[in-house]
């Protein structure tokens, strides 16, 4: 009988149930009615004992980090320097859109955010060149899917927590694959450039800006150091070098990366170098979290703590962009968005004890292996269902729901459980831009002026090449497998 | 109509000023979030010498934060659900559906509600914490309850259950051709950003 709480669920979920209630009524009102009146105490129980959770803690942090660095003024600084960088290449600002996209996917770890804070500023930028509005809105809505793929990933960390995988494993095997969908992004820019005649590219590079002694000197050792770090990684000092050795080392790396950036210095303007200078800071948050998690020196709640941390004092100390009274507002919207997900993941834990009472799994993967035994046809049939979800319910919710589900019966074929997760979060991302229910379309429509529906148009050839790089996540698991192979993440 | 109105005020009166508090508690306890884990941070990799307190009090700050906070999100529509139905439907029907989802969220807060007040009284809620203490009337350092941090999502099932009995008494009297009388709640303060 408890096998009908997957029909009950789907019903109440389509007729408008807020998930979290959908995901207690549904398993409650069977258990109920099965009279095992004691596994109703035990949802109850499981809700609570799923948010006490210290891995689950990362959420409100890289929230309020994104929320920080947000606030703090770095958006315009990551355009500059994209457009900087690839602002000539054909269809300009729309490339720009992409990279920025990716930067700060590194930050925020949000596709909502980075649509509001990047639509915002670069959808009136595109008007004002000549592109048209549905295609500037069309461009970031597609790009911003990027924002929960590449780590900090909110639906990874809910993923990670749901399953009991990795977070560092699933963060470090989104990065391949987020920037996958930016480089297919940037393809396709490129391709239909000349005939939806896109204006003329041309790199801008902010003329005169100028640097605070405090924010030169920071981002002055900041980039020699990352340099410097790395290059010592490179030094041939034993199995078991000294503290004297490791040290040594790094003040080399240091000066040689010293070095290296006096040549390039003779290389670029003094405007190129400036706007880059201004990208330091903000690009340095992706650094220390993937650095401090590889490194083995943080846990990835503690990377997220160390970000918020950070983002403290970029913006009070070292941009001095942000104020105390900016503080309440922040903290606040940090706290709502992550109360509602830490609220659903608690459910999920309820779902989850039910899902494995109710044998639905089993059932489920007779089900489908009935169809084929091929594991490439099951992974091309599962990825046109985790489209068809994607396109009414979010991400998160989704994978509160199907991950349970459907991850044991991949994993049974041979499918490596954190190559499921990839597969499963970037098609599940991807429906956040695809209608009628794309939250970002939302968004997208909301800071452009432009409808829905037009958006909705204007993004087909961006999700054709999304579903593309989908596609290619399946069936090469070298593309996100690689990173945490090589990393000892992932055996 | 006067007396659903009549109903009403004094459940929107008290989620305005109970839900602010709640609201005001919980940027509290993020932010003590935060500093715990540093402290954390900072004990463990700088001094090797981790703490046993700042997992625990971060956990704790997190629950309480989520069930003070998780109510204004509701009443301001920022729990994740797919409206399409209603939006379809015309708008006698569209209400009718409010409330009956209304009424199963009812009864899932209501066995919430049931469930954690046993949760909160019963037999685990005599654990003591791993390693929170607090100054006793005797003054002395004593143990947590388990209860303490357990009743966090007890008191946000609580609050939860009575805003969704404001909801309920605005869609009926929206239903009933009210709705023009109902004062506007706050719209939700931010998109769902874990997205």
């Amino acid at each position: 009988m408890l096998i009908w709480f997957l029909p009950v669920f789907l019903f109440f979920l389509l007729i408008g149930l807020p998930v979290f209630f959908g995901l207690l009524a549904a398993p409650g009102i069977l258990l109920w009615m099965a009279g095992q009146e004691k596994d109703i105490t035990l949802l109850y129980r499981n809700v609570y004992n799923g948010m006490d959770s210290f891995p689950l803690m990362a959420i409100p942090f890289f929230m309020l980090a994104g929320e920080l660095m947000n606030k703090g003024g770095i958006t315009v600084r990551l355009v500059e320097f994209s457009q900087a960088l690839m602002g000539h290449l054909r269809g300009g600002l729309a490339q720009v859109n992409i990279l920025s996209s990716i930067l700060f996917a590194g930050l925020s770890g949000s596709a909502v955010a980075d649509t509001s804070a990047l639509g915002s500023m670069l959808i009136p930028a595109m008007e004002k060149e000549g592109y048209t509005r549905r295609f500037a809105a069309a461009i970031t809505a597609a790009s911003s899917v990027i924002g929960p793929i590449i780590p900090p990933s909110g639906i990874m960390i809910i993923y990670a927590y749901v399953m009991g995988e990795s977070v560092a494993a699933l963060f470090l095997a989104g990065i391949v694959p987020g920037i996958l969908v930016g480089v297919g992004l940037m393809f396709m820019v490129r391709a239909v450039a000349d005939r939806y005649e896109l204006p003329p590219a041309r790199r801008v590079v902010i003329a005169g800006t100028e640097l605070r002694p405090v924010e030169y000197w920071f981002s002055f050792i900041l980039v020699r150091f990352n340099i410097g770090w790395l290059l010592a990684q490179f030094a041939p000092l034993g199995p078991e070098p000294s503290d004297t050795a490791e040290w040594l080392a790094l003040g080399g790396g240091f000066v040689v990366a010293h070095g290296l950036m006096l040549g390039l210095r003779r290389a670029v303007s003094r405007d190129f170098r400036m706007v880059c200078k201004r990208a330091v800071v903000p690009l340095q948050t992706p650094i220390l979290i993937l650095g401090g998690i590889l490194a083995g020196v943080f846990t990835p709640t503690e990377a997220a703590a160390v970000a918020v941390a950070y983002a403290l004092i970029v913006g009070f100390g070292i941009l001095h962009t942000m104020k105390l009274s900016d503080l309440p507002q922040v903290l606040s919207r940090a706290a709502m968005t992550s109360a509602v997900v830490l609220l659903l993941v608690g459910a999920a834990m309820a779902f989850k004890t039910v899902v494995s009472l109710s044998y639905a799994p089993q059932i489920l993967a007779e089900f489908i292996l009935a169809l084929s035994e091929n594991p490439l046809v099951l992974l091309f049939l599962i990825n046109v269902l985790l489209f068809i979800v994607g396109m009414f319910l979010d991400a998160g919710p989704a994978i509160i729901i199907l991950g349970p589900i459907l991850a044991p019966i991949f994993t049974d074929l041979g499918v490596h459980p954190v190559h499921f997760a990839i597969i499963m979060s970037v098609n599940l991302t991807v429906g956040l831009a695809t209608p009628p229910m794309g939250l970002v379309l939302f968004v997208a429509s909301a800071v452009s002026g432009e409808r829905v529906e037009t958006i909705a148009r204007a993004i087909l050839p961006f999700l054709a090449i999304e579903v593309v790089v989908i596609f290619l996540i399946t069936f090469v698991p070298a593309i996100s497998m690689t990173i945490p192979r090589l990393t000892g993440f992932v055996q | 109509m006067a007396l659903l109105l009549g109903l009403l005020w004094p459940l929107q009166l008290f989620n305005d000023v109970v839900l602010r508090i709640g609201r005001a508690i919980a940027i509290v306890a993020i932010a003590l979030m935060v500093v715990a884990i540093l402290i954390q941070v900072f004990f463990r990799y700088v001094l090797n010498n981790p703490l046993p307190w700042p997992d625990e009090a971060a956990r704790f700050a997190m629950l309480w934060m989520t069930g003070l906070i998780a109510p204004m999100a509701y009443r301001r529509g920022g729990f994740v659900a797919i409206d399409m139905a209603v939006r379809a439907l015309p708008e006698r029907l569209a209400a009718i559906l409010s409330l009956f989802l209304l009424i199963v969220a009812g009864v899932v807060l209501g066995w919430a509600v049931d469930l954690g007040w046993n949760d909160v009284t019963g037999f685990m809620s005599r654990a003591k914490t791993a390693s929170l203490y607090y100054l006793n009337a005797d003054l002395e350092w004593v143990k947590m309850p388990r209860r303490w941090m357990m009743s966090s999502l007890f008191v946000g099932v609580v609050l939860l259950f009575i805003v969704n009995l404001e909801l309920f008494l605005r869609a009926l009297i929206t239903m009933l051709g009210g709705g023009d009388r109902l004062a506007p709640l706050a719209p939700p303060e931010d998109e769902l950003m874990a997205e």
